[in-house]
């Protein structure tokens, strides 16, 4: 039996995805976005949607909206100025390390929001996992520390209360 | 009139953007030392070198009004292939990273500390 709670956030987002990359709210495009929605719900909601009503909290879309803004003003200019600068110095100031970075957030979104905002801020890759101790092994191009607290509070707390309010 | 202009403008300023990146993305591709330091110059080039000019070109696109009504078919294909790079290309050098450190065949120097290392010596990490 196919939960439709949860296959109809994934229908409403697979059709706008359709509408805007087809670019045309002609009555052909909106037929086949429609018929291709229908069919990606009711195959993927169940999978993809555990708790179908945060899909639907305007707060969760606000803070979405927010943290999108500001990762993209702040946080990636900050970081790709800093590499730019790295590589282009004539003497390559480096000091690598694979710190140990704890979280505390439950859903799977969250955790894949905050490891790919780690991975996608040049100077941090998120190298490996461990699920059951709740730890990013994160390769730090710039290592100030090694005391995993700090340098949870350096790399990824402001993705991790975002990721929280977004998700969990 | 104005606002298309000015579309453009912002535009051409993100590619401008995006051209800068890669460059120096490739420059720090070449000059770092080993396989990890350079995934965070390839990290420079794929948001800032990919998904920057591809915003960029959307704006173009949507700023361009002699295309007629493919330009929100150009504005829309550019953001939706943005998007999914940036939700897939971080991906790659997590599984990169992960693989290249399990497996041993990167080389970890110069390093000053490997938490993960120490983890696996005393089997707290598989």
């Amino acid at each position: 039996m196919v939960n439709l709670k949860s296959a109809i956030p994934a229908m409403i987002l697979s059709f706008i995805v359709y509408i805007v990359y087809t670019g045309s709210i002609d009555p052909y495009d909106l037929l086949t976005g429609a018929i291709v929605a229908v069919i990606i719900g009711l195959l993927t909601g169940e999978i993809v949607i555990k708790d179908p009503g945060k899909a639907f909290d305007p707060k969760r879309l606000y803070w979405l909206i927010k943290y999108t803004i500001w990762y993209f003003l702040v946080a990636e200019v900050k970081a790709h100025v800093d590499v730019i600068k790295r590589a282009l110095s004539p003497r390559i100031p480096l000091n690598p390390a694979i710190v140990r970075v704890p979280y505390y957030v439950e859903t799977d979104y969250a955790m894949t929001t905050i490891a790919n905002s780690i991975t996608n801020t040049p100077g941090t890759v998120v190298v490996d996992i461990d699920y059951g101790r709740k730890i990013f092994y994160v390769h730090w191009i710039d290592a100030k520390t090694s005391d995993p607290g700090e340098a949870r509070k350096m790399i990824s707390l402001d993705f991790e209360e975002h990721a929280r309010k977004i998700f969990d | 009139m104005l606002l298309n202009a000015l579309l453009i403008f912002i535009g051409e300023a993100l590619v401008a953007i995006g051209v800068f990146c890669d460059l120096a993305a490739s420059i720090g591709m070449i000059r770092f030392p080993n396989f990890y330091t350079r995934l965070h110059a390839a990290t420079v080039g794929t948001i800032g070198g990919a998904v920057v000019p591809l915003i960029g070109v959307a704006l173009m696109a949507l700023g361009a009004d002699w295309l007629g009504n493919y330009r929100f078919f150009l504005a829309g294909a550019s953001i939706v292939a943005g998007i999914l790079i940036l939700l897939l290309a971080p991906v790659g050098s997590h599984v990169l990273a992960q693989a290249a450190h399990k497996a041993g065949l990167a080389s970890h120097e110069p390093i000053a500390f490997d938490h993960l290392e120490e983890d696996r010596r005393r089997g707290e990490k598989e």
